[in-house]
């Protein structure tokens, strides 16, 4: 209601639009170039579903690297965690354990390995970005330990059926993402673990003179991200069908990237869920676009580095101009 | 004597905006010229016209007897104007002498290359800085020295460019009063060799003791300029603020004492591990405002932080209306009711990512959260409530309460500020520095309020380095020396004279 009402107010110049819905333009204009030059591909009825489940691991993971973000640090171990989750429950099941037993196991070392993060921040005080890059390390050498450095398959096909269904439609994957979307969004908006969380990000200092304890809400933001990087896990263990000891490697810069190209402002404090899931469509968008222009893997990478500085570069040259 | 620098009917005038209508400003030799007025006057874009920062849009510039249409930093350089700024700009990593000739450092020959004349430059730095009074080794590193010696650098530095002009803007605004004495000292030296001072602050005390001459901007608007003899600290206010201001705020029928009125807080024996806290006790009654002077680094501010939580104490007992308290962060002390309008608005105070009603909505929603502030949601109807009603309870000027902080003055941002622990239903309120960089006009209604706060029943604590804001405020002035109170005045007794004594003397008799 009084969000509606302070639009009402602001006025409407481009500036302003721009802000408000620039990633969902780019992301616009990146559709349209592709319905363009590959109008048979484009409109053909397994793009989007295509599009929204090749993206939703990135999404996952970079919805949690968000919130990293979000408190002006990074974290670099999210790609790690995807694959030590996703081997550790890939071993369980393959033990015979119960696979709706294993996600959640999976899911709660996620969790462990984020609070690990956090409590190591906490104890040592320095950037997450040393410590993250340290347990980055860390957590893909214990994935190459228990694995023996080799992959592991075999788990039940119920599993990867399940994970790979859709409904309406729509891969269920997406509908993950959305899911956890929707729960992260209403975080950020409406509880005031959310706000402390952008207060902290915003002011460290202020927001320990404002009764915000530092180290607790530094603790829950890296469990939330190694949370939603233990689902990404999941779901990339039931797309791949396998745990790869090297999987996800790398997956952190996607995540970075669509962060913020998605707005979230990298000294902290400002961002928005919404953004981050654009981010990591228009990322998707890419990728797709790049495979069915049958680009080279190689020239793709050159490809993806060059479109991320450019949108972010143009974000910030029209939020600039004034 | 002709004047060193003449500006006639020097307009400026910013896309949207005039900041400068028709002003005019000479400085003769030889004399303390004063800029006066409330932040936004246009005190500092006056003197950055001067500098050659900016160019006027109209009016002419007489100096050194040549007329100029506008001045390049170049031009004005060349025809000894210095300006020192507020936030200081020597560089830290340098020594003191390189500092001084930085841009222009003395050269010899050493065979077929030129190489810096070390020999020389300490030479002439050692005259400079005895010129001010400087006892440094001039090979210190300037991040090595305190800000007053920074400041005298400063000073030898406009020296060493043979100025003929020195514009200083508030340079005793992180002083102490004894720093303050030593710049003094300088400035009249300067004077005496002809120099022309042009010195920018807000506090009236100082701008009588060295100014010759006061001149006043309101709103960008010249108001007049008067020699200083022939005017009081009202006059000057009246000029500033274009109305009066009341300089007490403590009530007529004040008791000389509080001590029979109830003890709404209290503080026992108080200690730090690190020192800075040396068992401090003192009580808080109904009605009484109870201020903290000392030199910076006395403890003051220390002492607060350990009460409120946000730094560690080794001892102490706090009682709020005669319970014990148990405070060991911020967060218990909001939950007790305690409030802590911090020194440093931008670094401790507000969230600059936040809008007005962020900002003071923060505080009562983590008062009435569980779970260490974690648990619990957010009202954006509430939230718009609490904004408004503190907008309306201490005038703060702002379009909306959906506007960004960082768009209001630094008067407004403080109002900010204090609006989200009142929001929060504080009940003791520290107040440290309250009104470090904010005009006469929102000071004023900060005193008010906080005489209204006591009068209400609400503990209200002040810390100050500013003697006159303590004296007009306070009714009960504790002076802290070395992690102590050395010494409490009743405002009847209290005079800048003894407090300062009893901050500095080495034996309080």
């Amino acid at each position: 209601m009084s969000q509606s009402k302070s639009l009402k107010k602001e006025k409407l110049t481009f500036n302003t639009i721009w802000q408000k819905y620039g990633t969902f333009g780019i992301l616009i204009i990146l559709l349209a170039v592709l319905a363009i030059l590959k109008p048979t591909y484009f409109f053909s009825s397994s793009t989007a579903p295509q599009i929204l489940a090749q993206s939703s691991v990135n999404i996952l993971i970079a919805m949690g690297e968000f919130f990293a973000i979000l408190i002006a640090g990074i974290d670099l171990s999210v790609g790690s965690v995807v694959a030590l989750t996703g081997m550790c429950m890939a071993k369980l099941m393959v033990a015979g354990v119960n696979p709706v037993v294993a996600v959640l196991l999976g899911i709660l070392l996620g969790a462990f390995l984020g609070f690990l993060n956090g409590l190591l921040v906490n104890v040592t005080g320095l950037h997450p970005f040393i410590i993250t890059l340290g347990t980055q390390a860390i957590y893909r050498g214990v994935t190459l330990i228990i694995s023996n450095s080799s992959a592991v398959y075999g788990f039940p096909a119920s599993f990867t059926r399940v994970i790979s269904k859709s409904v309406f439609g729509i891969p269920l994957v997406a509908i993950i993402a959305v899911i956890v979307a929707l729960i992260l969004a209403f975080l950020t908006k409406k509880t005031k673990l959310g706000r402390n969380i952008y207060a902290l990000g915003g002011n460290k200092e202020s927001a320990w003179y404002s009764g915000i304890n530092v180290n607790l809400h530094t603790l829950i933001v890296f469990i939330i991200s190694g949370i939603c990087a233990g689902i990404a896990g999941v779901v990339l263990l039931g797309r791949v069908g396998s745990a790869e000891p090297a999987a996800a490697t790398g997956f952190e810069t996607y995540a970075i990237a669509a962060s913020i190209i998605g707005g979230t402002s990298f000294f902290g404090g400002k961002g928005k869920i919404f953004g981050v899931v654009m981010g990591g469509l228009i990322i998707g968008v890419i990728n797709f676009g790049m495979n069915i222009l049958s680009l080279s893997s190689t020239l793709q990478q050159v490809v993806m580095g060059a479109l991320i500085i450019g949108s972010v570069a143009l974000d910030r040259f029209v939020a600039n101009k004034k | 004597m002709s004047a060193l620098v003449e500006m006639k009917g020097v307009v400026k005038k910013f896309p949207g905006v005039t900041a400068l209508k028709d002003i005019s400003f000479d400085i003769q030799p030889g004399e303390v010229h004063v800029l006066l007025g409330e932040n936004g006057a246009g005190k500092s874009t006056l003197m950055k016209i001067l500098s050659g920062v900016y160019q006027p849009t109209e009016g002419e510039i007489i100096v050194g007897g040549k007329s100029y249409k506008k001045l390049t930093p170049k031009d004005s350089a060349e025809n000894g104007i210095s300006v020192i700024y507020q936030e200081l700009s020597v560089i830290n990593e340098l020594s003191i002498q390189e500092n001084l000739f930085v841009g222009k450092l003395p050269m010899k020959k050493y065979g077929p290359v030129k190489v810096v004349d070390y020999k020389y430059m300490n030479e002439r730095a050692k005259e400079l800085l005895s010129k001010v009074g400087l006892k440094r080794d001039p090979k210190t590193l300037v991040e090595d020295i305190s800000i007053s010696e920074k400041q005298q650098v400063e000073i030898a530095k406009a020296l060493a460019a043979d100025s003929k002009v020195i514009i200083m803007d508030e340079p005793t605004a992180s002083l102490t009063s004894e720093e303050v004495n030593h710049l003094f000292k300088i400035i009249r030296q300067l004077k005496e060799e002809g120099k022309g001072i042009v010195f920018i602050s807000h506090k009236l005390g100082e701008i009588i003791e060295i100014g010759d001459r006061v001149s006043v901007l309101k709103d960008g608007a010249y108001v007049g300029t008067r020699d200083v003899k022939d005017v009081t600290a009202d006059d000057l206010v009246t000029m500033m603020v274009g109305r009066t201001i009341q300089n007490t705020y403590q009530h007529e029928d004040a008791p000389d004492t509080y001590e029979n009125e109830e003890v709404i807080f209290e503080v026992r024996n108080l200690s730090r591990k690190d020192k800075k806290v040396k068992d401090v006790s003192f009580k808080l009654h109904k009605g009484e405002i109870l201020g903290f002077s000392g030199l910076v680094g006395s403890g003051r501010s220390e002492m607060m932080n350990a009460i409120f939580g946000s730094e560690p104490r080794s001892a102490g007992d706090i009682f709020i209306h005669g319970k014990q308290v148990k405070i060991k962060s911020p967060y218990s002390a909001i939950k007790n009711g305690l409030a802590m309008v911090t020194e440093n608005r931008r670094e401790t105070g507000f969230f600059y990512n936040f809008d007005i009603k962020q900002n003071i909505s923060i505080l009562p929603f983590i008062k009435t959260s569980k779970g260490k502030g974690t648990i619990g949601l957010t009202n954006s109807k509430f939230e718009k409530e609490c904004a408004e009603e503190q907008k309306k309870n201490l005038n703060i000027k702002c379009a909306s309460v959906d506007q960004n902080i960082t768009e209001l003055s630094g008067g407004n941002q403080q109002k900010v500020i204090l609006g989200k622990w009142l929001a929060a239903d504080s009940q003791i309120i520290i107040f440290d520095e309250p009104t470090k960089g904010i005009d006469i006009g929102s000071k004023s209604e900060i005193y008010t309020l906080m005489r209204k706060l006591a009068d209400e029943g609400k503990g209200v604590l002040v810390v100050s380095s500013e003697l006159p804001e303590l004296l007009s405020v306070c009714d009960t002035i504790a002076v802290f020396r070395e992690g102590q109170i050395v010494k409490t005045f009743p405002h009847k007794d209290a005079t800048e004279e003894k407090i300062i004594m009893a901050s500095t003397a080495d034996h309080v008799s």
